[in-house]
């Protein structure tokens, strides 16, 4: 096996290289994994007990906010609505910050670095998969079965981490040379936060009194629509479909997407100069 | 194999950085420094210039399989940020590099290690961080864990384990990675001598009966000299030369030596009847140098002057380590050994093997015992003894006394 090392590599995805750092993968995410809740007293308990407390805060918000719905279909719908945000956003600022974290292994060996915002992509999926199983517990006890709807469940969840992903990797691209990203990600997230139907359904917010603008704004941004579309797979019922939006929506997912892969395989040879 | 008698190829190889340098204005109250830090925040970068810095220049070299190369050169000489290229975890600026088989780079001992992690985890952790399969690190566990000797803590978290215990872990994992070629950054001067040992032993095996290929930096000549076969110097980003690793050593201190006291005259005036006039450092070959094999032997020629003749006059030379702790003593009779000359050259010579690797100077004072002293010249001539291949690697930093004789045994 001969490598050839130049001033001029460029980096692109080498699909049989990272298969053999397949092994790595597994152990940055497990080292993530068993990590996370170390030394707590709680432990795994965590990742159940941070959503409840997101949920009893913004159902009771919403509550307050838009009494036209009955109490229990409610804080069903919100919590439908914290539990995926919370993968959502988790996902979008472990990714960001998987680079810089793991700064000591970059600077010592050669790996291709993909790996890391992955393995921690996939840390914030199990997290996710426990908070899960306990709402949808609560939704068979209160609703009963999901409709046939749920079979699109798996492909909405890919989707928003993919989304998650490519905006998660473009800041950690950024991250390697400019901190400043640690400052600006939590407003991203507040204003993402606020700006999809996470706690206020998109019907409520569309018919605020509000400038057309604002609501086209509000359409375009794609976890309007990947948070309407898990709603959609436990009701069967699409709040505000329109074929425009999804269309939109996949456009923006595919291009961040395409832009984040770029930028980072751009600037991947030159992390360890600057980190 | 003839295919790959060359294990790793480099060619002009560059590697430029760019050093970032803030124009200061002198300013030395607290709200000086406060109204230019916001005056410049506003500026943007106005003030800041950048400015190339070279750590390799132009480097070209190739390394045979199986040679075991050390990587000598003072810090700043572009050592680390080759291992860094070589290991592709830097691009290189210019260049092209080529090599064959798996490669492997320690450039940290236990790069990864989580301290929440258990021995075990770690294990697999670090593994697979050094480039291992599971499969490879499932065959070799219980090797490692032997190698390491802490079966009785695998299971604790690491953050627990003594330093020692820690290093030894990590060192057991990366002694059994299986490349063809493996970079080693200075990693072993961590550690317990007898770990130590038993980690350059398996390095130097490994390459030996396999035709594993070795490059290692360290700043200890003894482990190089023992493991090394080839070195290569650098110095400011250039390689400054190659070839076997005990005259790359011989080399380097050489260089080093430059400034350093080894010829000492004096132009003292004569009232006195004896007076030194001048004081020189030789090596076995009579050259003027401060750096002495540990196993050449060390001349110190003294160039005394009579001025008029006294009885029983003694010269004597005493021998400091760099604590000023006086080691030993040796004397001479000079007064009857100028018959008709005004000067005469003495020459002392320390035996080969005697004085341990360390920094030493001395003092040297004529005499007649407790009677009078004549002329004295104290902490002249600092010198270096270095280690190129002794037996005292394997102690590196416990204290061995600070001078080896050779007792003669019977048995």
């Amino acid at each position: 096996m001969k490598t050839v090392i130049t001033s001029t590599d460029k980096s692109f995805l080498n699909i049989s290289e990272l298969k053999r750092y397949g092994g790595l993968f597994k152990y940055l995410s497990l080292r993530d994994v068993f990590v996370r809740y170390k030394q707590t007293w709680v432990g795994f308990g965590w990742s159940i007990i941070r959503p409840l407390i997101n949920i009893a805060i913004f159902g009771t918000l919403s509550f307050l906010m838009d009494r036209k719905v009955n109490f229990v279909d409610n804080f069903l719908m919100v919590s439908m609505g914290v539990v995926f945000w919370q993968l959502l956003s988790t996902a979008i600022s472990d990714v960001s910050n998987s680079l810089v974290s793991n700064a000591n292994i970059l600077t010592k060996v050669y790996f291709p670095k993909i790996i890391l915002p992955a393995s921690s992509l996939l840390v914030c999926f199990i997290d996710f998969l426990i908070a899960f199983v306990l709402f949808f517990i609560l939704f068979v006890i209160f609703k009963g079965l999901p409709t046939w709807h749920f079979i699109f469940l798996p492909l909405v969840i890919l989707y928003g981490l993919v989304f998650s992903f490519s905006i998660g990797l473009i800041f950690s691209t950024a991250s390697v040379k400019f901190r400043d990203v640690k400052f600006i990600l939590p407003f991203v997230l507040q204003i993402l936060f606020y700006a999809s139907p996470v706690f206020l359904s998109s019907e409520f917010v569309l018919n605020l009194h509000m400038p057309d603008a604002l609501k086209v704004i509000y359409q375009i941004n794609p976890f309007v629509f990947i948070i309407n579309a898990f709603k959609f797979c436990f009701y069967g019922c699409f709040q505000n479909f329109s074929i425009t939006y999804m269309v939109i929506s996949f456009g923006i997912t595919l291009l961040t997407l395409f832009a984040s892969i770029r930028y980072f395989l751009n600037f991947e040879k030159s992390f360890a100069d600057f980190i | 194999m003839i295919m790959s008698e060359i294990a790793i190829k480099v060619e002009n190889v560059s590697k430029k950085y760019k050093l970032l340098h803030k124009q200061q204005e002198a300013s030395d109250s607290f709200v000086g420094n406060l109204t230019r830090s916001i005056k410049t925040s506003f500026k943007g970068h106005g003030h800041e210039t950048t400015e190339e810095f070279w750590a390799l220049k132009d480097i070209s070299f190739e390394i045979k399989r199986g040679d075991r190369v050390g990587i000598i050169g003072r810090n700043g000489a572009g050592k680390s940020t080759l291992l860094k290229v070589l290991s592709r975890i830097v691009k290189p600026s210019f260049g092209r590099i080529e090599y064959t088989g798996k490669m492997a780079s320690l450039l940290e001992v236990g790069t990864g290690f989580h301290g929440d992690l258990s021995g075990r985890e770690n294990i697999y952790l670090n593994g697979s961080i050094l480039g291992m399969s599971k499969r490879e690190i499932d065959s070799k566990f219980d090797e490692i864990v032997a190698f390491s000797e802490i079966e009785q803590f695998l299971d604790t978290p690491v953050k627990k384990y003594s330093s020692g215990m820690y290093v030894r872990l990590a060192f057991a994992v990366a002694a059994h990675l299986d490349p063809d070629i493996l970079i080693v950054d200075e990693v072993l001067a961590v550690g317990d001598a007898a770990f130590q040992k038993k980690c350059l032993g398996m390095m130097e095996n490994v390459s030996q009966k396999e035709g594993k290929t070795i490059l290692f930096v360290s700043h200890n000549m003894g482990q190089i000299a023992s493991l090394c076969n080839k070195g290569i110097l650098l110095s400011k980003g250039l390689v400054e030369n190659q070839g076997d690793a005990k005259d790359i050593i011989n080399l380097y201190f050489n260089a080093g030596g430059a400034n350093k006291n080894n010829a000492l005259t004096y132009d003292d005036n004569d009232k006195k009847e004896y007076v030194i006039k001048g004081i020189a450092l030789l090596n076995s070959k009579r050259e003027l140098t401060n750096n002495f094999a540990h196993n050449e032997s060390i001349v110190v020629e003294l160039e005394i002057q009579q001025n008029k003749y006294l009885n029983d006059v003694l010269m004597g030379v005493q021998f400091y380590d760099v604590y000023d702790k006086r080691i030993f003593t040796s004397q001479i009779i000079v007064s009857d050994k100028f018959e008709n000359a005004k000067t005469r050259k003495f020459y002392l010579q320390v035996p080969p093997n005697t004085l341990i690797p360390n920094n030493f100077h001395f003092s040297l004072g004529i005499h007649i015992p407790n009677i009078q002293l004549i002329d004295e010249k104290q902490h002249v001539c600092a010198f270096t003894v270095y280690d190129n291949g002794s037996e005292f690697y394997k102690y590196n930093n416990s204290d061995i006394g600070l001078v080896f004789v050779n007792c003669k045994w019977n048995y």
